[in-house]
């Protein structure tokens, strides 16, 4: 593989200081502000907080505003190209948010209102729209949300499986962050002011950015992503480490990706959020990587707010302004550079050379995030190129609505469902009540199978890092939230709440617990999310030496799952569960492997299984190496993926035993990850049971297990032996 | 006050949801946040809410929190002397 330089050929944003690249520049150059008192949704009786609000919104159609926020700063960054993007990757964590509040404030309960709710939606509508037939990726780790996607997007451009990504955040107000922010008393009721010596918290803000990146193209560039790092400091769901100890080993990591030392930093663009622990934070982290001679330095969220999932790649976009314009955007707020933190931040707009930026973003959880661009062609380093592969199996678990592992395995060897909703306490039976008194269901869920999945790999392998996949994450916490936030007029809202809701809580609260400082992302990219953070795992494993978790968990919650997920609004019953594997690069004494093959977008893309066939080595390979295959077709795509399977049965040729896994695990988005345990399982005996095939046993006779993943993405994960 | 020592007992166990903890384990004088009871950052934040909803008070920046919930006598000292819903 050759060494992939990845060129940002087109850019777009929208925030609360303009939509489109010349009004932001124009803003940045004056040191404008977008921080006024919120409009966008009532407050009273108490007034307005400052916030980064976007004006002049016009609304296109039903969609909601996080969702137009993301095309607008689409079609800004696609205006000159007409080549549909091979993937597409976003940071959101708010998605449809701001529609379901309003409606569920009124108790309206129709389904159809909910159907843009998911984060995942945002992303898969922009690949629609410009007929990305590759993934649609949905990052949610917090404020950092959008460097991750950048990241992801760049080993994805690296690994050679794509050309062309649409990769960026996107993000709306909403009550759920206006209110949870507030209650954690981290607002500046002034608006952000980073840095200063009177900071007293940040603004929220919302926005959208994206960048089209192009590997080994550099016409039409306007800069280089040279290259991102990434961390957790499993410290404190949402306090940052003190002394900025994952901020510090993010951006060592991003500058060592990019080839380059810290001295060759021109410009750093700050997380900088204004409250009084981050700021410090970073502070800290920042005099650590330059002990002597610092580059400039800025926080631009003091101008902008702080637009949560956008955010980082918002910074991308205005990072890479600053070295086409040459100049440096302001720390817009801070008059009184705090003296504890040590660093003389930008006050003013400054035009400067500036070649490389180093751009940092950090979120709840301590997911941290750095990313370094530079001007085309700057350094005569390019990206390491990314080896993907099989992951060796080196423990499993999964829990179902009759029970963790084993009792899952028994129900299903004797032909039986395990569809329901396990009690709370049966679920989590390994974990201690006092230690998650704070955890409700989803978080519980995830840290429960962490912990089963180690100990089933004896234990002995400390996991440096979580990859989780949810369609909805904890729905419990942000059901609770808004119902405080309506029964108390909007008035006292549960900060517990709000920690517990954003999407990578239960990520981090698994890297607390296992001191998992390496990659921690969450992926929610619906019924495939499982397959996303396995997809993620494997292209930032390179970088990972010790082993990791993949894990894919989903609660039901009443009434929120029949709202948001049309597969469940028919079942009778809520069902959920979901699965996790404790994985590492090379052998394992189990001698099995967990690989993704496929994830392709069934939207505009007629060959999508003739395209999955051909992934799959073609019909002789398929039906050689695969003994049994388990399909997932959710059931709200029962017709579609029904022809989808007949499809790939005739076309393959495929003769061996299939199971339509759905049936027996129930409807839930994660329900594919239960089904790879299910394969392992099954595999670690070389035998499936007779009832499940209602038949006699197969023997696997050394074949794997394919799992297929149907629907409006067509997707393909193998078990197999070594 | 004991009165309301004993009320913030049963209000912190139930809403901090304090797994096997009575209301009369919480000993008035023993430091509140950061001892045995696990009570972090986020629990204060849970806290500030239930009094300024029950009691009406607003506890609003660090330096006052960290004297107010120094234990469990100096916060219902600080609502008895500051509440106006106890004044009335």
């Amino acid at each position: 593989m050759t060494p992939t330089r990845v060129y940002i050929c087109g850019m777009g944003i929208v925030s609360s200081l303009g939509q489109g690249i010349a009004k932001t520049k124009d803003a940045l150059q004056k040191g404008l502000t977008g921080i006024r008192p919120l409009t966008l949704f009532s407050t009273a009786p108490n007034l307005p907080l400052p916030v980064g609000e976007v004006a002049g919104l016009i609304e296109k159609d039903a969609l909601p505003r996080t969702h137009q926020l993301a095309l607008l700063s689409a079609e800004q960054a696609m205006a000159e190209c007409e080549i549909a993007p091979d993937a597409v990757v976003l940071g959101v964590t708010t998605g449809g948010m701001l529609t379901t509040e309003s409606h569920l404030k009124k108790k309206a309960y129709d389904t159809k209102l909910y159907r843009y709710h998911a984060t995942g939606s945002v992303a898969e509508d922009i690949a629609r729209r410009y007929q990305c037939k590759g993934p649609a990726l949905t990052v949610s780790t917090a404020c950092s949300s959008g460097a991750v996607a950048i990241k992801i997007a760049l080993h994805m451009l690296r690994s050679g499986i794509v050309t062309r990504v649409l990769a960026g955040g996107a993000d709306s107000l909403c009550r759920l962050t206006y209110y949870g922010f507030d209650a954690l008393q981290l607002i500046d009721p002034v608006g952000a002011r980073p840095l200063d010596k009177n900071r007293r918290g940040m603004s929220v803000g919302e926005g959208s950015a994206m960048l089209l990146l192009v590997a080994n193209e550099p016409e039409n560039a306007v800069a280089e992503v040279l290259g991102a790092g990434i961390s957790c400091d499993a410290h404190h769901p949402v306090r940052p480490h003190p002394r900025g100890r994952g901020a510090l080993a993010a951006m060592q990591a991003a500058i060592k990706d990019a080839g380059i030392t810290a001295a060759d930093i021109d410009y750093v663009n700050l997380h900088g959020t204004g409250t009084l622990d981050n700021d410090l934070s970073e502070a800290n982290a920042i005099n650590s990587l330059f002990p002597q001679k610092k580059p400039l330095l800025s926080s631009v969220k003091g101008a902008f707010g702080h637009s949560l999932a956008a955010a980082g790649a918002v910074e991308a976009v205005i990072s890479a302004i600053s070295i086409t314009d040459h100049m440096v955007p302001a720390n817009t707020g801070c008059s009184h550079p705090d003296p504890d933190l040590k660093l003389a931040p930008v006050i003013e707009p400054s035009n400067r050379t500036i070649d490389t930026v180093l751009s940092n973003s950090f979120g709840f959880g301590g997911n941290n995030a750095a990313v370094v661009i530079s001007a085309c062609d700057k350094y005569g380093s390019a990206g390491i190129p990314i080896a993907k592969g099989p992951f060796a199996i080196l423990g499993s678990a999964c829990v179902t609505g009759v029970g963790r592992t084993k009792r899952t395995i028994e129900n299903i060897s004797f032909g039986k469902t395990c569809k329901g909703r396990l009690p709370i306490q049966d679920m989590s039976a390994n974990l201690s009540a006092g230690d998650v008194r704070r955890l409700k269901r989803f978080p519980r869920m995830a840290l429960s199978l962490a912990i089963a999945a180690h100990d089933n790999s004896g234990g002995i392998d400390r996991p440096s890092s979580v990859f989780l996949g949810t369609g909805w994450g904890a729905l419990s916490e942000t059901f609770d939230f808004l119902t405080r936030l309506y029964e108390t007029g909007e008035q006292f809202p549960s900060p517990t709440d709000f920690v517990g809701s954003v999407h990578n809580a239960a990520g981090s609260q698994i890297a607390i617990q296992f001191h998992s400082s390496g990659p921690n992302i969450t992926m929610t990219g619906g019924n495939y999310s499982f397959e996303q953070s396995l997809m993620v795992a494997d292209l930032l494993s390179q970088d990972i030496n010790e082993s990791l978790f993949v894990i894919g968990a989903d609660e039901s919650h009443t009434p929120l799952s029949r709202l948001f997920d049309r597969s469940v609004s028919g079942d009778a019953d809520l069902s959920d569960g979901g699965g996790a594997f404790c994985l590492k690069r090379g052998q394992g004494a189990l001698g099995l492997y967990l690989n993704l093959v496929s994830y392709e977008n069934a939207a505009n893309n007629p060959e999508v299984i003739l395209s999955l066939i051909r992934r799959l080595g073609g019909p002789h390979n398929i039906n050689s190496r695969y003994g049994a295959l388990l399909a997932g077709i959710p059931a709200a795509f029962r017709g579609d993926g029904e022809r989808q399977l007949q499809n790939f049965l005739s076309i393959s040729g495929y003769k061996n035993p299939v199971i339509d896994y759905r049936k027996i695990t129930g409807e839930f988005a994660s329900a594919s990850a239960v089904a790879a345990v299910m394969a392992a399982k099954f595999m670690e005996t070389g035998i499936i049971p007779g009832p499940l095939l209602s038949g006699n046993a197969l023997h696997l006779n050394h074949r794997g297990t394919l799992i297929i993943g149907l629907g409006d993405f067509v997707t393909a994960m193998e078990v197999t032996p070594q | 006050m004991e009165k309301l020592l004993n009320e913030l007992k049963v209000k912190i166990v139930e809403i901090l949801n304090l797994v096997d903890v009575q209301p009369d384990d919480l000993k008035e004088d023993d430091q509140l946040v950061g001892g045995n009871l696990g009570i972090d950052s986020i629990d204060v934040l849970e806290m500030v809410i239930m009094i300024e909803k029950d009691y009406g008070i607003r506890i609003d920046t660090r330096e006052l929190g960290a004297k107010v919930f120094a234990t469990l006598r100096t916060l219902a000292k600080y609502i008895y002397e500051n509440s106006p819903e106890l004044s009335n």
